[in-house]
């Protein structure tokens, strides 16, 4: 295939001088919850629009709108100047509108060219895709094996071939749904590094949906936010700061702490040093830590299928008070610490002790009994129960608590849901509403009122703020910080440095499955945890 | 939407799907030379109409609807058991081998032989919850399978006098019969208004409220709920998947087995004579299955669910005597099955994309 195919895409607009993209007036309701209310945008070729919002904004919304997947109840849409109706995602492809969506829609045992060719009519000859395939990378410096298993991938490289499949229908409006949330730090520099000149040359209209105001800072050229479903704000990038963008996404001042933290990793230049980090604003805990250790993991190792090893001898303490932040590249042992926490898996050496007990890894709620806590990597996996309700989702360590006889009393159950979802502010229509029906920040908010409501002596916490907006990721932070105060000794399993250097005592490194390193708060910055992530043991 | 749409949708759903199945089925029995009205007329006639039909369609709506609430119990937890009719006819077979042992007066016998039967039934469906939880064999495999040998077992145990087969005085010049029950022992059959069942009606009632009731308010079932809902979230609170799975897999056959013991003792329809034969499950097992399944696992909509394909089945006697030709009236009642069949599917379908939708829309 010829570069002709993938040249310039703004030319197939009948206007030049029209916007790609106008949205006007755009509103959809879903029950009696408004997800965009009047929402008007233009998108203009050859420009990057960063769509800014907190979880539940419309952003996603907004964007399903234009590739298709939604009807709006009212609003037009123009495309080049002409109005269309997007039916549905087909139609969107014609006008060519492609999304770069934030979840993988990969076949992990076909090659990076055959999913490139899933979805193509008629015979299939791989040595054109892969012709293709290989020029896009070459032309957007975006560089893949075609013949690599997707499944054995990184997840920085499945989002390359993502972004492939896209490229490859040249499509001449494209949109990005978060699409850092899953990169390193390295690979999303590198990605809105290419996507900038690319945009530039080809003039497509480019719309990067984000809630990290760092990411949307440096990669787009104009921005809209978005709360509660209506456009609060525009302005072009140069003229924005985080500090503005921050308030105007959550509608109030946040703290500098929570704001740095939802910039994910990329670092980003400020002349006034705002998010400088002074070293008393840091002191993570006025806690007092105990000399006992309430939690001991001795000489742990747990091999997965076919012998790999995913814990390799761990030897850990934790004592009450003490926050200990467990970094690394993600899989490499991180997520088996957290199911051994939570008695999913079995050891194949060594013992975990909590309080001078020792605790018989996999047994069915052994771990919760002894009074372990924990806030899953993935909530969705063995945090909650999507198809149960909410009080159903907080009384599921201990339903006895509300029940006599064995039979859950109704009233006191209503009762006791309603106490927590008041403590924790949980945002939901009651006690009984199923828990798909909540945002993620709300279900992350169940787990962690049912976790705490344990009385726990440790609590787990494994990548707490994932994928959560600002003023989630400051309430989380603060509960941890309130957590440790009150005596229960915190093990905070995560990928995001900045969230440990902030929060914890003492950092240990993970890699395949070892912990090769520890350091103090005091020694710990991002360049010697880079170092130890990377490999070299300190 | 309000509980009086849902309702309203309900219904209409059921009315056109059984509406458009009448209207099949007219077409084909015309087509092969029948008359479609009186067809319906005897379906409506022999399943309640006519004097003492809705008693035999009780009758059958009762083991129905103890299989379903095995159904039930079973597919809360998650796990699929497609074994029922082998259940069923093991725990029969069991209550007939202990009755004729242990004898006693008449009420105590009866008791003895259900509880034989539902002890018979758990203990043949705990054979496929070994398997699932000792050798990780699928339990939609091994229930399944289990079926043909309980039928091969019993046919067995038929053979030989000192199992189940009854003594030469009493079964003449017939093979594989067991003993009959004796009058005193049998389940009673009071009349009502023309209409006579077994009282085991009330008892598969009382043990549907019961079922409804645990699964909605017990911790036990709302630990089994959440099995069923997510092992992994389970496990973690502390429900045993071994022992929760297990309990119910040996619940559902024990409902199963009480249906085949109740069937034995409480007379009625093809299973009158107080005698077990082979084939005497009679497909109860596979429509209770189905019956669970129209209730779409819940314990009060089996009891309509129940009473409507008893009806189905009742009706069918009528159907046969209109002179069409009993494989047509077979797909008649297929149609109409199939017809009970689909609003549940379709709502499902649709209420599982509007979840995905909002799931997506909201993460």
């Amino acid at each position: 295939m010829t570069d002709a195919t993938i040249g310039l895409a703004g030319a197939r607009g009948s206007d030049p001088s029209a916007p790609a993209v106008e949205l006007l007036g755009i509103t959809k309701r879903f029950g009696g919850i408004v997800a965009c209310d009047q929402v008007d945008l233009t998108l203009n070729r050859g420009r990057i629009h960063g769509i800014l919002g907190e979880n539940g904004a419309g952003k996603s919304t907004l964007m399903k709108v234009l590739i298709g997947l939604v009807l709006p109840d009212a609003g037009s849409v123009r495309i080049d100047g002409h109005p269309r109706t997007i039916h549905d995602p087909l139609a969107a492809a014609a006008l060519g509108i492609a999304m770069v969506h934030q979840h993988f829609s990969l076949v992990d045992e076909l090659t990076v060219w055959e999913n490139v060719a899933l979805g193509e009519a008629g015979r299939l000859r791989s040595s054109g895709v892969r012709d293709r395939v290989a020029a896009i990378s070459r032309q957007y410096g975006l560089e893949i094996e075609p013949d690599a298993r997707v499944g054995e991938l990184t997840a920085g490289l499945r989002q390359r071939v993502e972004i492939i499949k896209c490229l490859r229908r040249d499509p001449h409006i494209l949109v990005f749904d978060e699409p850092t949330s899953v990169l390193t730090p390295e690979e999303s520099e590198q990605l809105f590094g290419t996507l900038r000149e690319v945009v530039a040359a080809e003039g497509r209209a480019v719309v990067l949906v984000s809630h990290k105001l760092d990411e949307v800072l440096h990669a787009t050229d104009e921005i809209t936010i978005m709360r509660q479903g209506q456009v609060v704000d525009y302005r072009p990038t140069q003229e924005a700061d985080a500090r503005s963008l921050a308030r105007a996404m959550v509608g109030r001042e946040v703290s500098l702490r929570s704001e740095r933290a939802a910039f994910g990793l990329v670092e980003i230049e400020d002349a006034d040093g705002e998010f400088a980090v002074d070293s008393e604003d840091t002191q993570p805990t006025e806690s007092v830590v105990s000399d006992e250790p309430v939690l001991r993991i001795e000489g742990v190792s747990v091999r997965g299928r076919g012998g790999a090893r995913l814990l390799d001898d761990i030897t850990l303490e934790l004592r009450a008070g003490e926050i200990v932040g467990v970094a690394g590249v993600e899989g490499n042992g991180q997520r088996t610490l957290g199911d051994l926490l939570s008695s999913l898996v079995s050891l194949d050496a060594g013992r975990v002790v909590v309080k001078d007990k020792e605790v018989p890894t996999g047994a069915p709620g052994a771990m919760a009994k002894a009074g372990v806590a924990v806030i899953p990597e993935d909530r969705h996996d063995s945090g909650v129960v999507l198809d149960m309700t909410v009080a159903e989702n907080l009384l599921m360590v201990d339903p006895h608590r509300v029940a006599r006889h064995g039979v859950m009393d109704k009233a006191r159950t209503t009762e006791t849901a309603q106490q927590m979802i008041q403590e924790f502010d949980i945002g939901c229509s009651g006690p009984d509403a199923p828990l798909w029906s909540l945002s993620g920040g709300n279900q992350q908010r169940v787990v962690l009122a049912r976790e705490l409501a344990a009385q726990p002596d440790v609590l787990v916490a494994a990548q707490p703020t994932r994928g959560l907006d600002v003023g989630a990721i400051e309430y989380m932070t603060d509960r941890l910080r309130q957590t440790a105060i009150d005596g229960v000794a915190v093990l905070l399993i995560s990928s995001e440095l900045e969230e440990i250097l902030e929060l914890a005592d003492r950092i240990v490194v993970m890699s395949r499955g070892r912990i090769v390193g520890e350091l103090s708060h005091a020694d710990a910055n991002l360049e010697s945890l880079g170092m130890l992530m990377g490999g070299s043991e300190a | 939407m309000t509980r009086g749409a849902r309702l309203a949708e309900w219904v209409a759903l059921y009315a056109l799907s059984v509406v458009v199945a009448l209207a099949l089925a007219s077409v084909i029995v015309e087509a092969t030379g029948g008359d479609w009205w009186p067809v319906v007329e005897a379906l409506v006639d022999g399943s309640i109409m006519a004097p003492g039909r809705w008693g035999g369609t009780l009758g059958i709506a009762a083991p129905l609807l103890l299989v379903a609430l095995g159904t039930v119990i079973s597919s809360k937890a998650g796990l699929i058991n497609i074994g029922q009719e082998g259940q069923l006819l093991i725990g029969a077979a069991v209550a007939v081998y202990f009755s004729f042992r242990i004898g006693g007066p008449g009420p105590l016998n009866v008791v003895v032989l259900l509880l034989f039967g539902a002890l018979g039934g758990a203990a043949w469906a705990s054979i496929s919850g070994l398997l699932r939880y000792w050798r990780g064999v699928p339990e939609v495999l091994s229930t399944l399978l289990l079926v043909f040998v309980a039928l091969q077992a019993v046919g067995y145990g038929l053979k030989w006098q000192w199992l189940l087969l009854a003594d030469e005085a009493s079964r003449g010049n017939r093979n594989l019969v067991s003993e009959q029950l004796a009058k005193d022992n049998r389940i009673p059959r009071p009349d009502i208004f023309g209409n006579e069942f077994p009282i085991t009606v009330y008892v598969a009632l009382a043990l549907a409220l019961a079922v409804a009731y645990v699964l909605a308010r017990t911790v036990w079932g709302f630990r089994l709920r959440m099995l069923g809902h997510n092992p992994r979230a389970a496990q973690r609170a502390g429900v045993s998947s071994t022992v929760y799975g297990a309990s119910a897999l040996a619940i559902g056959g024990a409902f199963a087995g009480l249906a085949g013991a109740a069937m034995f003792a409480g007379g009625g329809f093809s299973f009158g004579t107080y005698r077990l034969v082979p084939g005497f499950s009679d497909n109860i097992g596979w429509t209770g299955l189905l019956v669970a399944l129209l209730a779409r696992e819940r314990a009060l909509p089996a009891v309509v669910a129940a009473f409507v394909f008893a009806g189905l089945r009742n009706g069918a006697g009528f159907v046969n005597s209109t002179g069409v030709e009993s494989r047509i009236t077979d797909v008649v009642q297929g149609l109409l099955v199939l017809a009970l069949l689909v609003p549940p599917a379709v709502v499902f379908l649709r209420d599982r994309r509007r979840a995905r939708a909002a799931a997506t829309e909201r993460v």
